[in-house]
């Protein structure tokens, strides 16, 4: 009797739950896109038809990533990638719902299904084209070494034996490790890695580690934001890369009228205005 | 000062998320943890042995895992659950560990002579329990519950990681955006009203149970 009334009790907590849930998965409007995509008939349809039958789709992106994608105070979405994000879609005729996501569980997120494509300052690497389908790619990057001005440090010779910092899960943190002789120097033997840029800078600026490597348009908006005269940044680079949009290897077709998309807001202007009112200037990929 | 007053309406907006898990579970956690008591507490072996397993997955391995493991790792079997539904499942079966093993320290402190009073009474088990027994733990296990529902609220900073934009993440946005640190001390304040109210609603209620004293 007793066995029974635990049971019930226990199976009475897990439905409450689940009612509980339902209710607060309402507000959370863009979170079920998989389950609407699976509860359609299995008409021979390809990727792309799918979308525009459920009209939108879900850009994951990372919205503490100014000025890829960041917030304003009212809360509003804003940044280079999600106005390109929008401008393509509505060439597309559909709506683009923003997921925030974590970024080190971007890829996870991707072929989940809980997002339709990784659309925030992603760079196309080697590593991340096993994961993912790339567009082709929209902007030019480089890894740069940003230090203090006091450190007297400016080549990456001279960071032999000191600290450096980076996001992890980035390819900052890719470029170097690739770059073998170089981290086999550092204090460490391995960059210090942190969840964000921006805690990576405080570091840099707390004195703790000599230099950050990171992506040249993130780095660019922090120091700007922060005083150009207070850091140096190494003419040499860690190489040269670029950002593309990450959808699913299933999702050919998509893919396809992606490219065209961006290809269209390349040659029309449309993706020089967005960079214009971002970075100052058009660099935009051509 | 005015710039603090800007970040409020996104930082209010994060606040609400994460009075909702806390709300969900908090509501939900606290009867899963009776349950787990009364099964650890059970004679029929196989609902000990069950809750003591439970117990230890639970109390064993970080809840960030745990997140993680129920929106990432159960759609591989076919379980989808949405971010918020995730998150406060999470929560529920994480804190339901820890509070089943404060009420069973609870029960387990009070006098055999209160069963056996009880049944001179006439009172049946079931009685016994919510007459008796209840009252009393829920008197005793106060201060502990009220260390983890202080815990709970700071815990809440975890659902990040699945994409679930709370106080904290509000926070760090307009930490990165503006490039300062004041956003992340004014999330800090508004920690410390919230386990401030929390403190002292814990306190009314230890005053109001403290009839004997």
């Amino acid at each position: 009797m007793k066995k029974l009334m635990t049971l019930i009790m226990i199976l009475a907590l897990i439905i409450a739950t689940l009612a509980g849930c339902t209710k607060s998965t309402e507000v959370e409007a863009a979170s079920d896109s998989k389950a609407d995509a699976d509860s359609m008939e299995t008409v021979e349809q390809n990727d792309f038809e799918k979308f525009i039958e459920r009209g939108y789709v879900v850009v994951g992106l990372d919205d503490t990533f100014a000025p890829m994608g960041f917030r304003t105070t009212d809360g509003e979405l804003v940044g280079f990638d999600v106005e390109m994000a929008k401008a393509a879609f509505e060439k597309m005729g559909m709506e683009a719902r923003f997921q925030p996501i974590e970024w080190s569980m971007k890829e996870t997120e991707l072929n989940s299904g809980n997002i339709d494509m990784i659309w925030n300052g992603y760079t196309i690497t080697d590593q991340r084209l096993e994961k993912v389908n790339f567009t082709k790619p929209y902007l030019k990057n480089r890894q740069v070494i940003v230090t203090l001005p006091e450190t007297g440090i400016t080549t990456l010779a001279e960071l032999e034996g000191k600290s450096v910092a980076c996001q992890n899960e980035s390819s900052s943190y890719d470029a170097i490790m690739k770059a073998e002789a170089f981290v086999s120097t550092l204090d460490g033997g391995t960059p210090i890695t942190f969840e964000t840029n921006n805690e990576a800078f405080m570091d840099l600026e707390a004195g703790r580690v000599e230099a950050v490597v990171a992506d040249e348009i993130l780095a660019m908006y922090y120091i700007g934001q922060k005083g150009v005269e207070n850091f140096v940044v190494f003419e040499e680079d860690l190489g040269k890369e670029e950002y593309g949009v990450g959808v699913r290897k299933s999702d050919t077709v998509f893919l396809e009228k992606l490219n065209g998309a961006l290809g269209e807001m390349k040659s029309d202007g449309t993706a020089a205005e967005i960079s214009i009112k971002y970075f100052g200037k058009d660099i935009v990929e051509k | 000062m005015t710039y603090i007053f800007e970040l409020m309406p996104a930082l209010l907006s994060g606040l609400v998320v994460t009075l909702k898990v806390f709300g969900w579970t908090l509501i939900l956690s606290v009867p899963l943890g009776i349950v787990v008591a009364l099964g650890r507490l059970s004679k029929i072996k196989a609902i000990g042995a069950l809750a003591q397993w439970y117990i230890y997955i639970m109390r064993g391995t970080p809840l960030l895992l745990q997140l993680v493991f129920i929106f990432f790792g159960l759609p591989t079997i076919g379980v989808t659950l949405g971010r918020m539904p995730a998150a406060i499942t999470a929560f529920v079966l994480n804190y339901g560990a820890y509070f089943g093993e404060i009420f069973r320290g609870g029960i387990e402190s009070i006098d055999s002579g209160q069963y056996e009073a009880a049944e001179m009474l006439g009172m049946d088990k079931k009685q016994t329990f919510s007459r008796i027994i209840l009252p009393q733990v829920v008197k005793r296990t106060l201060p502990a519950v009220g260390n983890e529902v202080i815990t709970l609220v700071k815990d809440t900073a975890l659902i990040y990681v699945v994409g679930i934009s709370e106080l904290l993440r509000a926070g760090k946005i307009a930490a990165n955006r503006d490039v300062t640190l004041l956003p992340l001390l004014a999330v800090g304040v508004i920690y410390l009203i919230i386990t401030a109210l929390m403190t002292n609603q814990f306190r009314t209620l230890e005053e109001k149970y403290a009839y004997y004293q």
